[in-house]
């Protein structure tokens, strides 16, 4: 059994030291690239959205290099997400594939638990749970800790007298955290990276603008997907406060909701006197994270969704209504295979320029007033 | 009497007769919006982003229209899931939501949370919060919900028996449904095209530009979704999809694979709108499906842009292809092209 899993975010981080560790066959797909979305637009159906037709593309690259095994996510309340591994099964069936079998995980049914036990049926029955679980904490302390570093690059970036300097950093902290096979080694490099980001030389003259970056996970967490904004607005000088992470993600799944504690009441409590309801996907979150940001005073939200992602119209329906009551710029970015980075630029650069000359205002203002 | 306004669009082909007797035994009097019509489609753009579908937009110009009807409230449905496990398109989860942000002068909601994977308790607690503003007193909701229960199942009968479309059958039963042309009755046809998609789609004759009725004068004998027995419903998505997904598979995908299987039927037409999230994945599993049985297939994507003409013509060449098709088995009448030209 050769299994692959999609290339999104900094799963393959875990993933390639969970083949090093348990022996397990694990086919890694290239990094997606514009032959992988020609792969993928070529055999989706033609308004399923962007993340469907890479995470397509990638298996068909998977499978070229081997891949017999194809693992997803599954079940419902994930939006068209749920749905994505029957249809990529029959398409990769109908593309003369038939030896390759999708193997579906239901994240919300099964939490934990299930997926301590999806991991030991691929990795054989006969593997002691201790086992089992020793991967599992060894893959998400790897995600945290590839999570906290880019955070403290997010932070940065925009601080930094040269931003190249977080960015050499930055690439290789992937394989560094992939290469450290135990805990012993993992909270070295732990160590070693953030006292090399510390070490990075600081513009004290730096005031970067505060932006928070909402909308669809897959969009928002991966730099393929989202054009690397993180890193276009990071050079302009612009601090970016994320709202979805693949650790927090699936802390919330597998342990809160098995605890009963829910991590996003607070969001829910912000979002409830313009969406009371839950309409799957990331939808909540980005009315009740911009109503948080406008709060915490942020200087605008970048909104980015997949084109016909279905939570994210009825996000992009309300957000009007919330930027009634709170003064806070939103820039929309939709995303899809025909989109050039170079309009997206653009449109950033004149986004930074809005947001600093606000601030400029409203310092005046504030002075004339005091 | 409390004026409890429905919009003509979305759940209404599905479920009006379910919701005028609940509010009619509660003793409300039940205003319908008109059928859709341009100024319906221009309010509804007019408020939403150009991203959302347009059965949703629509759905917003009729909340636009009851508020000029002077209607007291509106009543706008949250439907979760109709059987435990299901998930449906966040427009629909969200609904009541999307109409206060996007139409805010409308008169008051009257929202109701449907989600049969909550529990028995969960669903009776939400029909008593709906019927609260109209009487205190519980058992004469409960009257109320055991009434509109009984009228869905009566509708759905007489749809299946008497072989009618939605439209017609509320018309039947003294709602404010409109007849398709019916001009070419409906079972003189030599031809039975299966029209499978979403009520919405399927007969608001402003969205998809008459095509029921386009069909029939052409001669062709019309079977939609809801003529379908429920059992072959649930079939066919066993037999395309393995298992459903959707709240509403079955009238796409469910009723692609009952069709698509029946000899009686010559062709299918998949009628979804742009952008529709859940019909981009049924409507792909239809397609193959489709290939798969060599049985004509055609899928007709509508939006605000679409041209009648051009609709039209391909409309009258799928008709033409079947027919041909069906003249080289050898069991083609003679003359029948002719008498549908007259027709069209």
């Amino acid at each position: 059994m050769r299994i692959s899993v999609p290339y999104v975010g900094h799963l393959w981080v875990a993933l390639r030291a969970l083949a090093a560790r348990s022996g397990l066959e694990l086919v890694e797909p290239p990094r997606p690239s514009q032959h992988t979305v020609s792969l993928g637009v070529r055999h989706s159906p033609e308004w399923m959205c962007f993340p469907f037709k890479v995470v397509l593309g990638s298996f068909i690259e998977a499978i070229e290099r081997g891949a017999d095994t194809i693992v997803m996510a599954e079940g419902p309340q994930l939006c068209r997400l749920g749905y994505y591994a029957r249809l990529h099964e029959q398409i990769l069936h109908d593309l003369g594939y038939t030896h390759v079998r999708v193997l579906t995980f239901n994240w919300q049914e099964e939490q934990i638990l299930g997926f301590a036990r999806f991991l030991r049926s691929i990795l054989g029955k006969e593997r002691p749970w201790k086992e089992i679980v020793g991967h599992l904490k060894h893959g998400l302390e790897q995600l945290v800790l590839m999570e906290d570093v880019e955070k403290r690059v997010h932070y940065l970036r925009p601080r930094a007298r040269d931003w190249r300097e977080v960015n050499l950093i930055w690439q290789v902290a992937g394989p560094r955290i992939s290469a450290a096979l135990t805990g012993q080694e993992l909270r070295e490099v732990r160590r070693q990276l953030l006292a090399e980001l510390e070490a990075v030389d600081l513009d004290p003259r730096a005031d970067p603008l505060k932006v928070g970056f909402l909308g669809e996970f897959i969009l928002v967490i991966d730099p393929f997907f989202n054009l690397d904004l993180e890193d276009e607005l990071g050079r302009r000088g612009v601090e970016i406060v994320r709202s979805s992470w693949i650790a927090g993600w699936a802390k919330i799944w597998l342990f809160m909701e098995m605890l009963g504690l829910s991590h996003g009441q607070e969001i829910k409590k912000a979002a409830r006197p313009y969406l009371k309801r839950d309409v799957s996907g990331e939808g909540l979150q980005t009315i009740g994270e911009t109503v948080l940001h406008a709060q915490e005073g942020f200087h605008g939200i970048i909104h980015i969704q997949p084109f016909t992602c279905l939570p994210e119209i009825m996000a992009q329906n309300i957000l009007p209504q919330v930027l009634r009551d709170h003064d806070i710029p939103v820039l929309e970015i939709i995303i899809d295979e025909q989109t050039a980075k170079t309009g997206i630029i653009t449109r950033l650069e004149a986004f930074v320029d809005l947001m600093q000359r606000r601030r400029i205002r409203e310092a005046l203002a504030a002075r004339r007033n005091s | 009497m409390i004026r409890v306004g429905i919009p003509q669009a979305l759940l209404y082909y599905q479920y009006y007769p379910m919701w005028q007797a609940f509010f009619q035994a509660l003793g409300a009097e039940v205003v319908v919006s008109p059928p859709t019509a341009r100024p319906t489609v221009e309010a509804g753009l007019a408020r939403m982003v150009a991203e959302t579908c347009l059965p949703v937009k629509v759905y917003g110009g009729h909340v636009c229209h009851l508020r000029e009807l002077g209607v007291d409230c509106v009543f706008v449905p949250a439907i979760r899931a109709t059987e435990p496990g299901l998930f449906n398109c966040s427009k629909f989860l969200g609904l009541p939501d999307l109409i206060r942000a996007t139409v805010e002068d409308s008169s008051p909601l009257l929202e109701i949370d449907i989600d049969v994977g909550q529990g028995r308790g969960a669903l009776q607690r939400a029909i008593y919060r709906l019927g609260w503003p109209f009487t205190w007193n519980p058992l004469h909701i409960r009257k109320a919900a055991l009434a509109a229960w009984e009228a869905h199942l009566g509708f759905q009968a007489l749809m299946r028996e008497r072989k009618l479309t939605p439209p017609e059958a509320i018309e039947g039963s003294g709602g404010e449904g409109h007849a398709l042309d019916s001009r070419c009755l409906p079972d003189t046809g030599s031809l039975v095209i299966a029209v499978v998609g979403h009520p919405y789609c399927l007969y608001d004759s402003y969205i998809n530009h008459n095509l029921l009725g386009r069909l029939r004068r052409m001669g062709v004998r019309v079977i939609t979704p809801e003529m379908a027995p429920a059992q072959g419903l649930e079939m066919g998505i066993r037999r395309l999809a393995r298992f459903k997904y959707w709240v509403y598979e079955a009238e796409v995908t469910g009723a692609a694979g009952y069709y698509l299987e029946d000899p009686a039927v010559d062709g299918v037409i998949a009628v979804v709108v742009f952008g529709c999230g859940p019909d981009s994945t049924m409507l792909d599993v239809v397609q193959r499906a489709a290939r798969r049985q060599e049985k004509p297939y055609m899928g007709l994507v509508l939006d605000e842009h679409t041209g009648e003409a051009g609709l039209v013509t391909r409309l009258e060449a799928f008709v033409d292809m079947i027919d041909r098709r069906k003249s080289a088995r050898g069991s083609w009448e003679a003359g029948s092209m002719e008498k549908r030209r007259e027709c069209a």
